[in-house]
């Protein structure tokens, strides 16, 4: 695809996705020392639990794999159990691949490295106006800037809640910081009919089988779950 | 080590769904895997989210479980009209340490 000489700058898209990640790292304050500290409680080495940042930039897997770790799960049970959890990614992937398509090959592949919870409602939210987000170079120096600005401040903040984990004040409780977090990312997502009730079958399975082993229970709930919403999906279609 | 080679496979399978679309740029995925992936995101948050807000320290409570619920209801109020993430989010803590507070007094 050949471009015109850039008419506008990009330094403008780059600062509002710097400032609208911010908002985000705030919010994400909470969380993400409450992860760093649940982290460090596991008994899992300190730099093994922190390198679950870089390596999988997301917590709800981070949280998933180092409990099943500490829990003594096997490889395979650990491996699979995380990755459902992410299977949302591949739900991100396809829908933001439309909007991505006209970036060199080189920025889609790095990028996807950066492809979040937050990272995907910041572009989504962008790149879903009637303008596009505006041209290609534009929505990628906006999504390449809040991935960088979350990524950096996710390491930091999970770095921080880690070594804080005996001196944050006994009274600061925040248990609820992660369940809050998911289920602000989890309101966005229910559209429609098919997607509620997914969710509602998904989270009732979950709560029915908490008492399984090894964090099974929310992955029977999610396989029964995307079950019941895929058959409402194709039926509605 | 073992653990960090597990949790390298996760990195590399979590990058590899990441990338599933976006770097190829195929623009739509089959009618049949779109229909499989629609509910995944709702159903995978909905497991871990609910169980979590019924047993927020990792068994139900009458003073923590009430006062999840009530969190949990602040937050979806405050975001509902705002869209706001900090609002929400601020909001439902606050919720839940003063339901907590005030529910141990009681």
């Amino acid at each position: 695809m050949t471009t015109l000489p850039t008419s506008r700058p990009l330094t403008p898209v780059a600062w509002e996705g710097c400032r609208n990640s911010l908002a985000v790292i705030v919010a994400y304050l909470p969380f993400g020392l409450a992860l760093g500290a649940a982290l460090a409680s596991t008994g899992v080495p300190k730099l093994l639990a922190w390198s679950t940042s870089p390596l999988l930039f997301g917590g709800a897997a981070q949280l998933v794999s180092v409990q099943s770790i500490a829990a003594g799960a096997n490889a395979v049970v650990v491996v699979l159990s995380t990755l459902v959890v992410n299977a949302r990614m591949l739900l991100y992937s396809a829908s933001l691949a439309p909007h991505t398509a006209a970036w060199p090959a080189r920025w889609r592949w790095a990028g996807a490295y950066l492809l979040a919870d937050p990272v995907f409602a910041l572009a989504m939210g962008r790149f879903g106006r009637p303008d596009r987000g505006g041209r290609a170079q534009e929505r990628l120096a906006y999504y390449l800037t809040v991935g960088l600005t979350l990524w950096v401040g996710w390491q930091a903040i999970t770095g921080a809640g880690i070594l804080l984990a005996g001196a944050l004040p006994a009274g600061l409780r925040l248990e609820l910081a992660a369940p809050l977090t998911f289920l602000l990312l989890l309101l966005p997502m229910v559209t429609n009919r098919a997607t509620a009730v997914a969710a509602a079958a998904s989270a009732a399975v979950a709560v029915a089988a908490s008492g399984l082993p090894l964090g099974l229970g929310p992955l029977v709930g999610a396989a029964v779950g995307v079950a019941i919403g895929a058959v409402m999906g194709g039926r509605n279609a | 080590m073992r653990e960090l080679a597990i949790l390298a496979v996760i990195g590399v399978g979590t990058y590899a769904m990441r990338a599933a679309f976006l770097g190829p740029a195929r623009p739509e995925p089959p009618a049949w895997a779109a229909r499989l992936l629609a509910p995944v995101g709702p159903a995978v948050l909905a497991a871990i989210t609910v169980p979590a807000l019924l047993a927020p320290t990792g068994h139900m409570s009458a003073v923590d479980t009430p006062a999840a619920m009530l969190a949990a209801c602040v937050a979806a109020v405050l975001w509902w009209p705002t869209r706001s993430l900090p609002l929400a989010l601020f909001g439902g803590l606050a919720a839940w340490w003063t339901a907590g507070w005030l529910l141990a007094l009681g």
